[in-house]
Formats: structure tokens, sequence, C-alpha cells
């Protein structure tokens, strides 16, 4: 309640002093224009956040995927940690986005080169959560584990996964962010549609209302997505 | 008992075990034996390499080479016995995404019972546990006493002839400690398996076993094996019995010539 309160608050303060500065639309639109302006581009904007969307999601779930697979190859063979470890830390000490001219160069600028810079980003949040969280499981339950029989795979499956769950989840969450972020800089710098095409064309046309439609139809979708997974998190782990 | 046993041999026997962790030697020519459907106790100072003794026995950790160990009559490697006792650590260690039922039988499903006859059977158990109608709930919905009685249950549940409880009430409050302790006698008189008890709860020791072994200072080893020749089924009171506090005593003056050893030595290590 004191969020929606809060929201309308700002939205109010926007429009006014947008309005009462007459300030010009490079400077700041009014919240006004800015919803006119998605009414009448919403073909093209419902288009590009549907491209926008699919990039993140599918790098998302790609992501997530391997990040997981990923913690799990290191926690089941601790000798592959010293070999692993020291490439993800290089290849993640530099902003992603440092890397999208060279996927442009190799994926071209089509869909897949989105979906390889939001697996790269996803995979690494969701990897370094996932391998916290199989690392802080209680040495003494894997040894009640073993006491009882249990091999590394039943180890995994019973205990090691579900413990770590609550950070897995964690990272999810964060990357649900990151994942529409990477899409929409990836775009910007080489792509034929999605939002942040719309917004770099926009730059160039001078037409800061679409700017600000675009910006606003992705903090949309991010805000529903980041609901989404929390939302499942919350029902998945019901234990916390 | 699923395999015959030659009656005269002890269900778990250890000859002169070593276990040294780095440099510190944990346990130093240990030797104990535990005849089967025994209730043996185990107290000693903290520190005394009890935990040790148990991880060797659980297979968890390897003694040193030198000494013997020998279950069923055979001798061999700690780790042989993975799988083959039934471990009960101090925590209860539920997991918390498992309800009372899916806790209790997770020994069973990891041997590779089926899930159902598994469910079924904990489900029979559940009155004698004090846990009727709990059969759905969450551990983080339940009280100290009764996540101990889940794990107990999950104990009793992998059948094993030899369990090892260690310390299993040391974190519930004197009154819960001492109605668990009658209702573990009871269990175990209708379930006759082979128990190796810790605790540093001398009374429960006493109150609970057919037999304690007070242990010695770091490096452990057995100071003083006391049979206790009291009837059972036990009555509460009987802690207040003179053939009670006579035991008692000697366990203590036991104990105590350890604890100033432990405390003299380490006060000269300082």
């Amino acid at each position: 309640m004191r969020g929606v309160l809060g929201a309308v608050l700002i939205v109010l303060l926007w429009e006014g002093s947008a309005r009462g500065f007459a300030l010009p639309s490079y400077t700041l639109p009014a919240v006004s224009e800015i919803l006119g302006g998605i009414w009448a581009q919403r073909a093209d904007l419902l288009s590009g956040g549907a491209t926008t969307l699919l990039e993140a999601l599918l790098g998302y779930g790609l992501g997530t995927a391997i990040g997981i697979a990923l913690a799990t190859v290191i926690t089941i063979l601790p000798w592959s940690r010293t070999g692993i470890m020291p490439v993800v830390m290089a290849v993640n000490s530099v902003p992603v986005a440092a890397y999208s001219p060279l996927v442009l160069l190799w994926f071209g600028i089509g869909v897949s080169s989105k979906i390889v810079m939001v697996t790269l980003a996803v995979g690494f949040t969701v990897f370094l959560s996932a391998l916290a969280g199989f690392d802080r499981v209680d040495r003494r339950s894997v040894d009640l584990l073993r006491s009882f029989g249990a091999g590394q795979a039943s180890v995994l499956w019973r205990l090691r996964l579900p413990a770590a769950m609550p950070l897995i989840a964690a990272g999810m969450r964060v990357a649900t962010v990151r994942s529409l972020i990477v899409a929409i800089v990836t775009e910007m710098l080489g792509a034929r549609s999605g939002l942040g095409w719309i917004i770099y064309q926009a730059v160039v046309q001078i037409d800061f209302v679409q700017v600000w439609a675009a910006i606003f139809v992705a903090s949309a979708i991010s805000l529903a997505f980041f609901g989404l997974i929390g939302w499942v998190e919350r029902k998945v782990i019901f234990w916390r | 008992m699923p395999e015959p046993m030659d009656a005269t041999s002890p269900l778990l026997e250890l000859r002169g075990i070593d276990k040294t962790f780095g440099a510190v030697q944990a346990v130093r020519g240990l030797s104990l034996s535990v005849p089967a459907g025994e209730f043996v106790t185990v107290v000693g100072p903290s520190g005394c390499g009890k935990s040790t003794l148990f991880n060797m026995v659980a297979g968890l950790d390897e003694p040193d080479t030198g000494g013997a160990m020998r279950f069923k009559g055979r001798g061999c490697h700690a780790r042989e016995l993975l799988g083959r006792v039934s471990f009960m650590p101090q925590r209860d260690l539920l997991l918390p995404w498992r309800n009372v039922i899916d806790n209790a039988i997770l020994a069973n499903e990891i041997e590779g019972a089926d899930r159902k006859t598994a469910r079924a059977k904990a489900l029979r158990m559940l009155p004698e546990f004090g846990l009727t109608g709990f059969e759905a709930q969450y551990p983080h919905q339940l009280s100290g006493g009764m996540r101990q009685r889940v794990a107990l249950m999950r104990t009793f549940l992998f059948e094993r002839e030899l369990m090892l409880l260690d310390e299993p009430f040391g974190a519930l409050d004197a009154l819960t400690r001492s109605i668990m302790q009658r209702w573990l006698l009871d269990v175990w008189e209708r379930h006759r398996r082979t128990v190796l008890f810790i605790t540093h709860d001398v009374d429960e020791a006493i109150f609970l076993g057919d037999r304690v072994l007070v242990m010695t200072a770091r490096p452990g080893a057995v100071k003083l094996a006391l049979p206790v020749n009291l009837p059972r089924p036990r009555p509460a009171e009987l802690v207040t019995s003179p053939e009670f506090i006579a035991i008692k005593r000697e366990i203590l003056a036991a104990i105590e010539e350890e604890s100033m050893k432990s405390f003299q030595s380490s006060g000269m290590a300082a």
C-alpha cells in the first residue's frame, strides 16, 4: 500500500515539474506524454518488447541451467575447481557488456547474439550463488547421509540441491533484472529489433518521448519478471 | 536379525584403536566391546574423543593403522560400516523441506526401499513415537522434543543391529529429557537393538545403560567399564536409590580424576 502511494507521488511530482517548468521533452517529457507515446507506438513496442523478452527468457533459462550444472560439477569433482574457477573469475572480472562487440561479431546482429550475452550474464550470477549454496551445506548432514550409505549422487539430490535452493533462488531473482538489462544493452549495439534497438533509433531521431516509452515498457517487463520469480521462490522454498 | 552370528563374540569390538588429527591425538589405545542386545553408555569429560569414537564406528572416519576393528566377529575397515549401523548425531539434522514422514524414511529411501511401503510403515510407528497426527508437519512447526523423536524414529526405521546415539537429548530441558529417557527405554525394550549411547550426563548413562564406559581425558581411551545391575523396567525413582547412588559415586570419582587431568594439562599449555 505504501509502495503504491510512493509511486503515485513520484508520478505526480514528475508530471507537475515537467509541465510546471515547461521542460523540453529532451530533458524530461511529462508522464502523460510518455504514456501517450506508448499508446501511439503500441504495435512497435509490443513486437520490440516480445523480441527482448524472448531473448531474455531463453538466455535466462540457458544461463540458469549452465550455472547450476557447472556448480554441480565442481561440487561432485572437487579437483575440477582449481581448473574451472580461475577461468570463470577471469571472464567474470570484466562487465559482461564488454564482450558484446565480440559476441556480435561471432553470432551476428540477430537474436542469437543477445541470447548468448544474456546466458553469460545470468550464468555467472547463478553459478556463483549455486556454488555458495552447495558449499554452505552442513558437513554433519552430509555425514549423516553417508552413514546411511548414501553415495555422491544421492547426497547431491537429497541434500545439497535442496539445501542450496534458497541461495540459488536469490541468484535467480537478481538475474531476472540482469537478463533484461543485458538484452537491451546488446540490442543498442546492433540489432534488427527489440526495445534496445527502438531506444537506439529514437535517440538517433532525437525522439525522446519514444526513448522514455521504450524504457517504461522495459521496466514494466523487468518488474513483472522479477515479481514472478520472487513469487515462485516463496512457493518453492516454503520452509524459510 | 538378518544374519546368523556367533553368539559368543560381541557385535562390535575395538582393540587398541588410535586416531590422530594433524598434531592432536584424539584417541589412543581405545578398546571396547559391545555384546549383541546390550545398551552401552559412554560418559567422559568434554573433548575426550567420544565423538571421534562414534564417527569411527559410524564409518565416517578411518582409525590410524595398528588397531583392530571387528563387527559381527569379522575384522573390518571403518568405511565398511557405512550403511551398516544406524547413526543419530547430536543435532536432529532433520531436512527442513521434508515433512515428518519423509524425514523419518530418509535412510530407507537411501537404501532404495519403496517409498510407499516405507511411508506406510512409518505411519504405523507414529503413535509409538508420540507423533500421531503430525505426519504432514514440517520440522520448523515442531518443538525440540518432537524433532528429536522424529530423528529417533528415522534411526529406528533404519533397521540395523547397532544403533549409535550421540547425546540425543543433550539439547532438551531437564524435564523433557527425563521423559524422553523413559520413553526410549520403553521403545528399546520392545525392539531390542544393540545401542551405543554417548552422553555427558552421568545420571542418564546409569539410568539407561546395561554397562557404563567412562572415558579418559584426551587422548581418549576407556578408563572404566562398569556393569549396571539394576532391574528393568526402570522407574523414574531409581535415580535416588542407594544402588544407583553407589554406581554414580564411583563414576563421578573416575570422571573427576580425568577432568582434573585435562584441566591441568590445558592450564600448562596455556
